[in-house]
């Protein structure tokens, strides 16, 4: 038998091995070390550094779920952060309730995933602009009633109680890291599940339907099932995220998940690749420490007292960074870092031969 | 009784009428063409038998049912599949996808067992990949397997094409100008592969202007002419028609 680990092209006898996810021993085992080198990285960092993994590790699985609707099934969502919203909010709502985050988490998700596809109804009969229209009017209608409810508090602060998990007490010294290893095992999950469908029927159905929906009509599958489908399962993701991100940071306040934050959430879609898999990590990575450098750097620059005919550069400094960054995305890198990712995976796959 | 019968059916766009009064009716088994200039109304006719447009009158029947207003998808799933004449594959796909798309209503497993990829769900996609495997034998499109569609010629997606609907496992097989634009040693190929189909029992409708093709193979032809039927018969009785040859003069030599 060939030795597998010196393998660097794809030799594939038989359908089982063709339908697995990994080409080579090498990639898989890559990985595999990648994946450890996480599980300790936390060890190492200070508690505001594991905040900030912690942040993107839950965007990361928001804009898995927006790559779903969006970047696999073609169905634009300027949403996404009130699907978030939704799942934040049962949260708020089912945590002081007494039940514990391992099932709030699915029933975040759940609730996500029914305002998804009451909000995909439209994608039945409208397409671009004007589901993008409809999926805004979602978010619109989302912030204008949790700002009239008192049951949500109006939009101001609900409170999540601590946790605890098998006698574990959840406190100030150890929240960050402990919702850190929550996240990611939920992150991997996620990934694992969406990585598992995109060979089945279910993955193939989401781009038959954004490549040509009359084409997918025509092998026998509802498209508009399928719409549906890809709005319920983007939004449970979303929900999902929502609810950790509620526990994050200990109480759920509408200002999470705004317009503003959904806007984010389609940028670091676009910037990590819209329609990959990877993309969903490398986007919410590269903006989130994108905007904690800028926002260090802005900070020196108060320090230093340094404006420019009046106007306050040290604070402008993020959103600009920001723009800039998905301005030359869009002009110069439109299929995003997954790009540069499968450049530098491509040229690893074959090492330590090169032709 | 026929396995497809369109009766009296007539289908217009904003008072133009793309068909009117269109009958026809197709034994299990039969390979039967429908000819016509450009603009007759041919590709009109695939389209409401495959339930992309619906008829203001006239009625469809599929083995004895009434599927007049049925949706595509539920028409595809009675066993008609369909090659478009203009290439609708999914282009972001590879060659195999696109054949396993076709798949889709056979693939019999549930969304948590494909998120686990276990147990039904592998053995589900190993049994039809087995099948699509046949297909591409049989279509000799080996070497485009792990191909992007959007990549390969023209020739070979119009083979895509067929081999797609032939993934469907259909009982009737509608082919829309299958053979349009292809060289000459293409065409052959795709004579071959539609006498193969019809002799493994699938019913077929091929539309196709080259009525040296059309004469050769059919059981049976319709001519279309301005969204009327003004002939039916066997080959050699349709050619010796005085309307037809009316109707062909100036378009075919
Ligand atoms: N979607 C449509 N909207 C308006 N007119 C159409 C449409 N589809 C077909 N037609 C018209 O119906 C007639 C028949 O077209 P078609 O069935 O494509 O002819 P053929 O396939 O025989 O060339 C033509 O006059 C065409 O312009
Ligand atoms: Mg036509």
């Amino acid at each position: 038998m060939r030795n597998p680990w010196a393998q660097t092209g794809n030799y594939r006898t038989r359908y089982e091995q063709d339908a697995s996810i990994f080409a080579t021993h090498r990639e898989l085992v890559s990985l595999l070390l990648f994946l450890g080198f996480l599980l300790v990285l936390p060890q190492f960092l200070s508690r505001t550094q594991v905040f900030i993994l912690d942040l993107i590790l839950v965007y990361s699985i928001a804009v898995l779920g927006l790559n779903i609707t969006t970047g696999y099934a073609g169905l634009i969502n300027i949403g996404q952060a009130a699907f978030m919203g939704v799942g934040a909010y049962t949260a708020a709502l089912l945590a002081p309730a007494g039940l514990p985050f391992y099932l709030v988490l699915p029933a975040a998700g759940l609730t996500g995933a029914f305002f998804g596809y009451l909000v995909g109804i439209p994608s039945l009969r409208v397409k671009h602009l004007y589901l993008a229209m409809a999926t805004l009017a979602f978010q619109v209608v989302f912030e204008w009633t949790v700002g009239h409810l008192p049951l949500l508090n109006q939009g101001g602060a609900m409170p999540l109680p601590r946790v605890s998990l098998l006698g574990y007490e959840v406190g100030f010294r150890n929240h960050y890291h402990f919702w850190y290893y929550v996240s990611f095992a939920v992150l991997v999950l996620l990934a694992l599940f969406f990585r598992n469908l995109l060979r089945t029927k279910y993955g193939r159905a989401l781009v038959a339907v954004r490549d040509n929906d009359r084409a997918a009509d025509a092998m026998g599958m509802d498209p508009g099932r399928t719409k549906l489908f890809a709005f319920a399962l983007g939004a449970f993701y979303a929900g999902v995220a929502g609810a950790l991100y509620a526990y994050l940071s200990r109480a759920v306040v509408i200002e999470d998940y705004t317009f503003a934050v959904s806007i984010k959430l389609l940028a670091m879609a676009i910037v990590g690749g819209l329609g990959t898999l990877v993309g969903s990590f490398l986007g919410p990575a590269f903006l989130e420490l994108l905007d904690v450098n800028m926002e260090a750097l802005s900070n020196l620059i108060k320090a230093l007292g340094f404006s420019v005919a009046g106007v306050d550069v040290a604070s402008a400094l993020r959103p600009l960074a920001f723009g800039l960054v998905i301005v030359l995305f869009l002009v110069f890198e439109p299929r995003g870092l997954y790009n540069w990712w499968r450049v530098v995976r491509s040229y690893f796959r074959t090492w330590p031969f090169r032709y | 009784m026929a396995q497809l019968a369109v009766e009296n059916v007539t289908l217009t766009f904003g008072g133009v009428a793309a068909l009117s009064g269109v009958s026809l009716a197709v034994e299990r088994g039969e390979l039967v063409s429908i000819i016509g200039p450009n603009g007759a109304g041919k590709t009109s006719l695939l389209n409401v038998i495959s339930g992309f447009y619906h008829p203001k009158q006239g009625r469809i029947l599929f083995e004895g049912e009434e599927i007049t207003h049925l949706s595509p998808h539920a028409i595809t799933q009675r066993g008609i599949a369909r090659a478009f004449q203009n290439i609708e594959l999914f282009s972001g796909l590879t060659v195999l996808e696109n054949l396993m798309l076709a798949r889709h209503t056979h693939l019999r497993y549930g969304l948590l067992q494909a998120g686990l990829f276990y147990g039904r769900a592998l053995a589900e996609e190993v049994r039809n990949r087995r099948l699509v495997e046949e297909v591409i034998d049989f279509m000799e499109l080996e070497p485009y397997r792990k191909a992007l569609v959007g990549n390969l010629p023209y020739g070979v997606r119009k083979r895509v094409e067929v081999a797609r609907a032939l993934a469907l496992s259909p009982k009737l097989l509608l082919l829309d100008e299958p053979m349009a634009g292809m060289t000459l040693e293409e065409k052959e190929d795709m004579v071959r592969f539609i006498l193969e189909i019809r002799a493994r029992g699938t019913t077929v409708i091929l539309i196709e202007h080259d009525l040296g093709v059309v004469m050769d193979i059919s059981d049976r032809v319709y001519v279309l002419d301005f969204g009327q039927v003004i002939a039916e018969g066997r080959p050699e009785e349709v050619a010796k028609n005085p309307r037809v040859q009316e109707a062909y003069m100036g378009v075919e030599a």
